[in-house]
């Protein structure tokens, strides 16, 4: 009776182990934490002008100066943002690296390092 | 030389010391813009600048500077725009003054002499005038209209103003070189 129950015991704990070893085996990978980083731009400038992150990051450009200005693509104006007038913001999920200007302020030139 | 012609020559140095010590003093004095003035002259200087935008996109076929007449559109209406709700809220009425005269009567040769030329020797002219025309504003604003302005506000807009004007100057500068060639 004592050797039963202490069978059944020795049983269930090997069930728990195996259970946990399969949990760990087949449970998803941790998530990857994507951060957001912020341009200001102001007095005529992207702020920072460079600006490193990782794949899947997003890049949220916040124009604080009086008059409009964009975000473009440099040189194929792969992406753009519209218009920004003082106060607006646009975003974007990074993938690969890129230069960009305003094509409003042509000579405003900002980089995107994407690692 | 008798003594009473060296007191007077002496007297006569003098004097005209006095007058050149103080002549700067008078003049800085004399010329210094109160708020509805300076007020006058942002808004003047910006729609002159506008004016110009709008010959040059009648004008020119040219992409360079139909490009760059329109952010000077843009960008100084937003600045008037700008100054507009300042007064309004601040209560002011700008007042014309000598700076705003000067402004005008050199605004309206300027527009007769282009309106006067064609292709690329309008071209030229537009864009050698604008980056004369943003220098002196730039000048103007650091020296004059920063310095003499009373309220803080208008002091912080003539301020975010100043590196639209130099970022307007570098890229008149950059179409000037594509012009010239």
């Amino acid at each position: 009776m004592i050797r039963s129950k202490f069978s059944i015991l020795k049983n269930s704990i090997y069930l728990l182990c195996f259970m946990f070893l399969i949990h760990s085996c087949t449970s998803a990978p941790e998530k990857v934490q994507h951060k957001a980083y912020t341009v200001e731009i102001k007095d005529m400038k992207f702020q920072p002008a460079e600006l490193t992150v990782q794949k899947g990051d997003t890049v949220v450009w916040i124009n604080r100066d009086i008059v409009a200005h964009d975000v473009t693509q440099q040189p194929d104006k792969t992406w753009t943002s519209s218009p920004l007038t003082m106060g607006q913001s646009w975003s974007l999920v990074a993938t690969q690296n890129a230069d960009y200007y305003c094509s409003i302020h042509v000579i405003m030139k900002g980089k995107l390092v994407v690692q | 030389m008798k003594k009473k012609n060296v007191i007077k020559l002496f007297t006569a140095i003098v004097i005209a010391c006095a007058i050149v010590i103080s002549l700067p003093v008078f003049s800085q004095e004399s010329t210094k813009l109160t708020d509805p003035e300076i007020a006058s002259v942002a808004v003047t200087a910006n729609q002159i600048d506008i004016d110009y935008a709008n010959i040059a996109k009648k004008k020119s076929t040219n992409a360079d500077i139909l490009k760059f007449a329109e952010t000077m559109a843009a960008d100084h209406k937003a600045v008037i725009d700008q100054a507009v709700a300042l007064v309004t809220k601040l209560n002011v009425t700008p007042k014309n003054n000598a700076v705003t005269e000067k402004y005008l009567a050199d605004a309206s040769k300027t527009k007769k002499a282009l309106n006067s030329k064609s292709g690329n020797a309008f071209n030229k002219a537009y864009i050698d005038n604008e980056v004369a025309y943003h220098k002196a504003v730039i000048n103007a604003v650091e020296n004059v209209l920063i310095p003499d302005s009373q309220n803080a506000e208008l002091k912080s807009l003539l301020q975010n103003v100043l590196p639209v004007l130099k970022t307007h100057l570098e890229h008149a500068i950059m179409v000037q070189k594509t012009i010239s060639k």
